[in-house]
Formats: C-alpha cells, sequence, structure tokens
C-alpha cells in the first residue's frame, strides 16, 4: 500500500515537473515574440489534467498579441475565474476588451441588490465557506469557555461573542449558498465568430434580433439543438447558433 | 304748312334717332350648317356696355376657344359706334340639329336676352390633304433604339434617338413638343456636342441621320415598362411640284409631327438562388476595397479609414456598407465622395465613404472585414468581396477604462516621473498548476465535516462536565481513586524495583517515610517507630492500621538481611499500598 502510494507521488511529481519544464519553454518562445509556438507548448499543459490562472493568462496574451480576439477574451475569463482580483489579468483584459466591436452597457444595479451582490462577490464562495467554517469554530470555542469559565465578567463576554460568532457564522454560511447558485446559473460564453446573426427563434428564417461581433461575452440560458438562448449584460436575449460560440466552463 | 312739313321731317328724324339709340345685343355664327371635324365660332355682340353677361350652356357642343373680348369704339363724322363682342369657338359633339341658346346681359339695369340659332351639324366633311405635309413625313422618321429590350434589374440599356431625313429633304429646325419622361427607370441624358450628319439606311432605304440624343437608363422595376415617345415638331424644306423660271423646283416649308414609336422593355429580375444577405442592389462589375491612412498611430491621433467601390454599374444607385467599430474609437460621420461618369456604357467611376476615426484609447483595435455583393452581369452571378481585417495599434494614450485621473495632462513642461502602470502586462512564471478536476471545497465532505463537527464538541463538554459533577458527588469512589494516585505517587520508585530485593525495600522504606512526613509534618530524624505509633494514634488512626504499618517497615530492615522471595516483595507492595489507604482514610 505504501509502495504504490509513493510510486504515485513519483508519478505526479515528474508528471508536475514536466509541465513546468514546457510552461518555461513556452515561456521562452513568448518572450522570442513566437507567439503561435508558444500557444501551442502551452496547450501540450492544457491537454494534461493542469491548469492554472498564469496558464490561461499567457495564453490569453499570446493570443491577443496575434490579435485573435475571441480566444484572448476567452482565456482571460479562464483565468479571472480561477483569480478574479488579480490585476494583470484584469489590465490586459482591459487591452483586449479595446479590440471587441459590440459596446453592451451594464445594466446599473440598484440599492439593496448592488450592496448584496457588492458584499458576496468580495470573495468566492470557496472562501465564504472557509470563512463559515472559521466562524463555527470560534463560536464553539467561545461557547466552551463561556461553559467552564464561573467568573460572571468573563462568563459574559464569551457568552455574547459567541453568540455573535454563531450568527456571522449563519450569515456568511447564507452568502455561499446565495454566491454558489448565483455562480451556478451562470454559464458564460464567448461570441467566437466574426460576425453572427442572433435570432428572435431558434431556427434560421426567424428575423434577426441584432448582431453580436468577435470576443463578446453572453450568459448561455437555455439551448434547443444546435441553438442557444444567451443573454447580454444589458439584458438582450436571443437565440445563437451553438457553432458561434464557445462555452466557458468555468465550473 | 311748309314750316309744318318740315317740323314733321325733323321729329321723324328725331324720333328714329331715339329708336336708333335703342340697345342692339345678338348673337352671330360662323355658319349655320358644318360637318361634325369642323369647328364654329359664335359671336355676341351688343352695341352698348353692360354687365353680368351670362352665357348659354352650349348643350352639344365642346368650348375649344374663348370668350374672347373684343370692344371696338369709333368715331366717324362724329357719330360713335361702339360694339363689345363675346366671342366661343365651339366643336359640335354630335350630329343633328343642334341649338345655341340665349345668352344674357344688362345694360342700363335692363336685361337683354339674345335671340336662339339652330345649327345643323352634318357628318365628318373630307378635307383636302396638303400634299407638302404628306411628303415631308413620308421623308422624316423619328427613331428610338433600345440597345437592350430584357435587362436585369439595374442594367443599364441606352436608348438613342436618331432622326432620318430623305436625302431630298432639308430639316432647319426642331422643337421637343414632349419630352418622355422615363418613370420607373433612373436615366441620364447624354447630348451629343454638336450634331454629325452620318448616312445611314431606312427601310432599304438610303437617307442621313442625325443622332439627336442619347440616354442612359437603369431600370428601377421589373416587368413590363415602357419608354414613352418622343415627340418633335421639325421644320422641314420639301420640294414642291412647282418650279421656277430656271426649271429647278420650288422648295416650300413645312412644318411636321415626328414621333418616335412606343418601346416596350421588359425588365427581368435578378435570380433569387443565391442572392446574399448583405446585397443592396449593386448590378454591375466592381472593386471594393478598405484602406486605413495607418496602422499605427497615438491616441487622439486622426486616421482615415476609407471605403470604395470602383468599376462599372449602378454607382449612384448603390449604398456602401457601413463601417462597424470598436465602441472606444471615436468615428465621425462618413464624407460621401462619387466621381462618377455616365457614358453610354453606363457609369464608370468610384464612390467612397470617408470615415475620420481618433481613437481615444492606447492598444489595438480590429476594424472588422466587411463585404460588398454585386450582381456580375457577365456571369450572372452574385459575388462577394471581402475586405481584409485590419488592426490599428495605438501606440501612446490612456488605457480604456482607467479613470480619468490617469488621462496624461497634456502641455505640461515638466514630466513627473510616474510609474507607469498602463502597460500590457508580461506573462507570468510561475505557473502554479493545480489539478482540473479539482473539488471545489464548498459542498465538499471536508466543508460540511469542518462545518459541524466543531458542533458535536458542545455535546461532548456537556457530557464531560456532568460526568465530572457525578465523580464530584460520588465520596467512597473519589477516597478509592485518591488512595490509588496515594500509592502511585509514594510507591511509583519500589514498584519499579520490584524483584531486586535491596533495592527495593530500600525503596518501600523510604517511601514510607515520605508519606509520613508528607501526611503529618515531621521532620526525617524524628521518625521512630515508637513516635510513628503516639502520632498515628494522635491522628485517631485504627490500632490495626498502625500495626501493620510498623510490620511492613520491620519486614523492610528484616529483608535486608534475610533471603525473600519476589512473590514476599509483591504480597509487602500490597499491604503497604493498603495501609497507607487505610491510613490516608482514617486519618484526621
Amino acid at each position: 500500500m505504501k509502495n504504490i502510494l509513493y510510486i504515485l507521488l513519483f508519478f505526479f511529481g515528474s508528471l508536475t515537473a514536466q509541465n513546468e519544464k514546457v510552461f518555461d519553454q513556452a515561456n521562452a518562445l513568448y518572450n522570442e515574440g513566437e507567439f503561435a509556438e508558444a500557444i501551442d507548448r502551452y496547450e501540450v499543459i492544457l491537454n494534461t489534467d493542469k491548469h492554472s490562472a498564469a496558464l490561461y493568462f499567457n495564453i490569453a496574451n499570446a493570443h491577443y498579441k496575434l490579435n485573435h480576439i475571441a480566444p484572448s477574451i476567452y482565456y482571460y475569463e479562464k483565468a479571472l475565474a480561477l483569480k478574479p482580483k488579480d490585476k494583470d489579468i484584469k489590465n490586459n483584459m482591459a487591452f483586449a476588451n479595446n479590440m471587441r466591436i459590440d459596446a453592451i452597457e451594464n445594466l446599473p444595479e440598484v440599492g439593496l441588490i448592488r450592496f448584496v451582490n457588492k458584499v458576496t462577490n468580495s470573495f468566492s464562495f470557496n472562501t465564504w465557506s472557509k470563512i463559515a467554517v472559521v466562524l463555527v469554530v470560534f463560536f464553539v470555542l467561545f461557547y466552551l469557555f463561556y461553559y467552564f469559565t464561573h467568573a460572571t465578567g468573563k462568563k459574559r463576554f464569551y457568552f455574547v461573542s459567541s453568540v455573535f460568532s454563531i450568527v456571522f457564522a449563519c450569515i456568511a454560511l447564507a452568502i455561499t449558498f446565495y454566491n454558489y447558485s448565483g455562480v451556478k446559473k451562470l454559464k458564460p460564453a464567448i461570441v467566437f465568430a466574426q460576425e453572427s446573426q442572433v435570432k428572435i427563434e431558434p431556427n434560421l428564417r426567424s428575423d434577426e434580433a441584432f448582431m453580436l461581433h468577435e470576443g463578446t461575452k453572453v450568459q448561455v440560458l437555455d439551448t434547443i439543438n444546435s441553438w442557444k438562448k444567451i443573454k447580454l449584460a444589458d439584458g438582450k436575449t436571443g437565440w445563437i447558433s451553438s457553432n458561434d460560440i464557445k462555452l466557458l466552463n468555468i465550473f | 304748312m311748309k314750316h309744318l312739313k318740315h317740323i314733321a321731317i325733323l321729329l321723324i328724324i328725331l324720333t328714329t334717332s331715339i329708336v336708333g339709340s335703342q340697345v342692339q345685343f345678338q348673337t352671330r355664327v360662323s355658319k349655320k350648317t358644318l360637318g361634325l371635324n369642323e369647328r364654329l365660332r359664335v359671336d355676341f355682340s351688343m352695341d352698348k356696355d353692360g354687365d353680368n353677361f351670362k352665357p348659354p350652356s352650349f348643350d352639344g357642343f365642346n368650348v375649344v376657344g374663348g370668350p374672347n373680348q373684343s370692344v371696338s369704339n369709333s368715331w366717324i363724322n362724329g357719330k360713335r359706334s361702339f360694339e363689345k363682342t363675346f366671342s366661343y369657338f365651339l366643336a359640335p359633339t354630335r350630329m343633328g340639329s343642334l341649338i345655341i341658346g340665349s345668352a344674357s346681359i344688362e345694360i342700363d339695369k335692363q336685361t337683354y336676352k339674345t335671340n336662339t340659332i339652330a345649327i345643323t351639324v352634318t357628318k365628318e366633311i373630307q378635307k383636302p390633304k396638303d400634299p407638302n405635309s404628306a411628303i415631308a413625313s413620308d421623308n422624316i422618321h423619328l427613331v428610338a433604339e433600345v440597345s437592350n429590350v430584357n435587362p436585369y434589374l439595374n442594367e443599364a440599356i441606352t436608348v438613342v434617338y436618331k432622326l432620318y431625313v430623305a436625302r431630298n429633304t432639308g430639316v432647319d429646325n426642331w422643337r421637343e413638343t414632349d419630352d418622355p419622361e422615363y418613370d420607373d427607370f433612373w436615366s441620364q441624358n447624354i447630348n451629343p456636342k454638336g450634331l454629325k450628319i452620318e448616312k445611314g439606311k431606312y427601310k432599304g432605304e438610303d437617307y442621313q441621320y442625325v443622332v439627336l440624343r442619347r440616354t442612359v437608363l437603369y431600370p428601377q422595376k421589373t416587368g413590363k415598362l415602357t419608354i414613352e415617345p418622343l415627340k418633335l415638331d421639325v421644320t422641314a424644306t420639301i420640294p414642291t411640284q412647282r418650279r421656277d423660271i430656271f426649271g429647278q423646283r420650288l422648295m416650300s416649308k413645312v412644318n411636321v409631327p415626328v414621333v418616335a414609336g412606343k418601346r416596350n422593355i421588359n425588365v427581368k429580375p435578378l435570380p433569387e438562388l443565391g442572392k446574399p444577405s448583405d446585397f443592396s442592389g449593386a448590378v454591375g462589375d466592381f472593386k471594393f476595397n478598405l484602406s486605413t491612412s495607418k496602422s499605427e498611430l497615438n491616441a487622439n491621433e486622426s486616421m482615415q479609414a476609407k471605403v470604395t467601390v470602383s468599376g462599372n454599374g449602378n454607382l449612384k444607385l448603390l449604398t456602401l456598407p457601413k463601417l462597424t467599430l470598436p465602441n472606444s474609437l471615436e468615428v465621425y460621420e462618413p464624407e460621401h465622395n462619387e466621381n462618377v461618369r455616365t457614358n453610354l456604357n453606363g457609369m464608370q467611376g468610384e464612390i467612397s465613404d470617408n470615415y475620420t476615426i481618433v481613437p481615444q484609447y492606447k492598444g489595438k483595435y480590429s476594424i472588422p472585414t466587411i463585404s460588398f455583393s454585386y450582381f456580375d452581369l457577365k456571369t450572372e452571378t452574385y459575388k462577394r468581396i471581402s475586405s481584409n481585417q485590419t488592426i490599428i495599434n495605438v501606440l501612446e494614450g490612456p488605457v480604456y477604462g482607467a479613470s480619468d485621473n490617469n488621462l496624461i495632462t497634456e502641455g505640461t513642461e515638466k514630466q513627473p516621473v510616474t510609474l507607469n502602470n498602463n502597460q500590457f502586462a508580461f506573462i507570468k512564471t510561475k505557473p502554479n498548476f493545480s489539478s482540473k478536476n479539482e473539488q471545489s471545497f464548498f459542498n465538499s465532505k471536508a466543508f460540511w465535516a469542518s462545518l459541524l463537527s466543531p458542533l458535536l464538541a458542545i455535546p461532548l463538554a456537556i457530557v464531560f462536565r456532568r460526568k465530572r459533577d457525578q465523580r464530584a458527588g460520588d465520596l467512597v469512589g473519589n477516597r478509592l481513586r485518591k488512595a490509588d494516585r496515594l500509592a502511585k505517587k509514594y510507591l511509583g520508585v519500589a514498584k519499579k524495583s520490584l524483584g531486586q530485593k535491596e533495592a527495593f525495600y530500600v525503596a518501600l522504606e523510604k517511601a514510607l517515610h515520605n508519606y509520613l512526613k508528607a501526611k503529618l509534618n515531621i521532620e526525617t530524624s524524628d521518625l521512630s517507630k515508637d513516635k510513628i505509633k503516639v502520632l498515628l494514634l494522635d491522628r485517631q488512626v485504627n490500632e490495626g492500621t498502625v500495626e501493620d504499618f510498623e510490620s511492613i517497615l520491620e519486614n523492610c530492615e528484616m529483608a535486608r538481611y534475610t533471603p525473600i522471595t519476589t512473590v514476599t516483595m509483591q504480597q509487602d507492595y500490597d499491604k503497604a499500598a493498603s495501609t497507607i489507604n487505610l491510613i490516608d482514610k482514617q486519618i484526621r
């Protein structure tokens, strides 16, 4: 049993080492300006089971340098999904977004919803779940202190602390679920076709609702045959051919 | 009597003059019998001016002219004669006897009426033809030649108007009486500069002809369209039958109306098969180009993007494809330029839209491909030309999305050295790989376990505390446990050396002494057996127990000099433990 574990560890270790070697090679190619070759090397890593924000970021950069609009935005989105707070990714993504044609304004959020979204989106649901666990541990500790302490002043302090931590733990848990359900609902995709007609109905003979261009991010709501119902950030919906978009498949 | 005669004559003259001064209002017609194709003149005349003239209703006639008013006023030998006439020209509409009713007028506040006149209208009268005009119309012909009577929609066709004139006839002048309006066509006249007389044949005979006018037409509707005829009024000089004294024929001038026949044109629709979605009606042979003046520039500099269609076809009628540009580029309304000449082959030249683009932010921008589709008349198929995708690279400038504070203010003399964050970041060098199929922590077993397991600590703690309280309440058990602890505490060393006689008994003795010292608070030097006994009894320990204690101490001393088995040692150990327990229980 132990032997097998060692073998597995060794195997994974060597695989990771190999990936890192390929990654370095690809970086060197990028630095020399051979972006297409660099992308090929990066994609070797993607074909293994590994990924990382840095990998997606580098692929996106290489695509940007080659003026591939949609792929670069696609990989920036992927990188951002893994590291939502990375400044480099955000910065370069702004560059890539400049190449886009469609101007889509986000629907403004107001009042309470804006506040709630701001709070819930400050961390990922994974981080929120960890916060909830830590708060539960605090609650238990404070409760035990309260339970075993006899001095009234301390007892009061521990009790109040424990109540606060359980309340916050519940809030954190609620936010986790809220955030998780929100993320689950999203199926973001990037328009890959240079120009795509978005139809009112999922068939070819229906009228055109609007036109989308390469690199625009959409949310997929529904699928019928080879048509996908999409929603833009400004709330417009329509049906687009599945071949024209590529799902981000973040989760 | 003679005087009387004179007076009578004077009176007669006077009265007749009075009678003569009476108003005359009458109708005169030019003829009383006329053919259906002839015209009639009707005059209503009066010798004194009046108002409110009312003409009759002229039943059975069309008024083709009039009313014409004429007034004549003359003084002859001091005598004034006045006449005012209203005249009408009438054309009969039917045969038979027609009546012209009476007209009325008011003169000196009195209404006068004319008499009615009966007119007989007979059937048409054969007019003697003017032989000259007949000859002229035989010798002069206007022909419209159409290049293609079966064109496609928006395909250029030309109509050439030629005036054929026979050799012996001359044309002095012409006037267009009816200019055709080309409804359903886009048309342009190409008037030839100067008239060139050419020789040609008309119906197999030698004629001279002049090209009067060329027109280029682009049909705008499918189906049967007619080109309206061109009508000319030609002043021709033709030879007459008469001759002058030298035997030359006399020429006479005749006005001849000439009409080019109506032409029907059948316009074919463009085929629906394979019609591109972006087809905007261009028919012909075109080239399409999208060019930019710069590919690299700084923000707030301007550049031009030009969309050009050139070639041969309905250039003035087509719409250029619109350029769609990224939203972060400032684009002005395009300037439309046309440089199109129209000749017999249709329109030729180029049209272009010139967009002025001013990028606001740094980065790369793509001008997407735009396509232009047209119908090629040679191959009768649709063709599409797409432009290449071009990239504009904006080298310097603020970054899109950055706050306006970051906008570099222009014209500052001192350049502050600032960290330039607005650069395209380099790739990352640390991979930090993780598995793609990594489970998210949320909803995993570990998550639920770590969330809920701490809560289990609370009931556990409650149970623990209950147990502790219970133990505190159980006195006997507590004592027992305490003795065990005591034995362990003091006899621990002895137990370790169990089996080694010397060491065991030294340890045991020391242990018992230590115990007593701890319990009774006495110094080692004072410790004799008698004193121990007294002290223990003082503290209300049973005598039996005290004796047991003493016997153990004796054993310890004895054992040093006598052989002792391991079993005895064990017995002594147990005894010591139980005695210590007993003492501890009884001691007060």
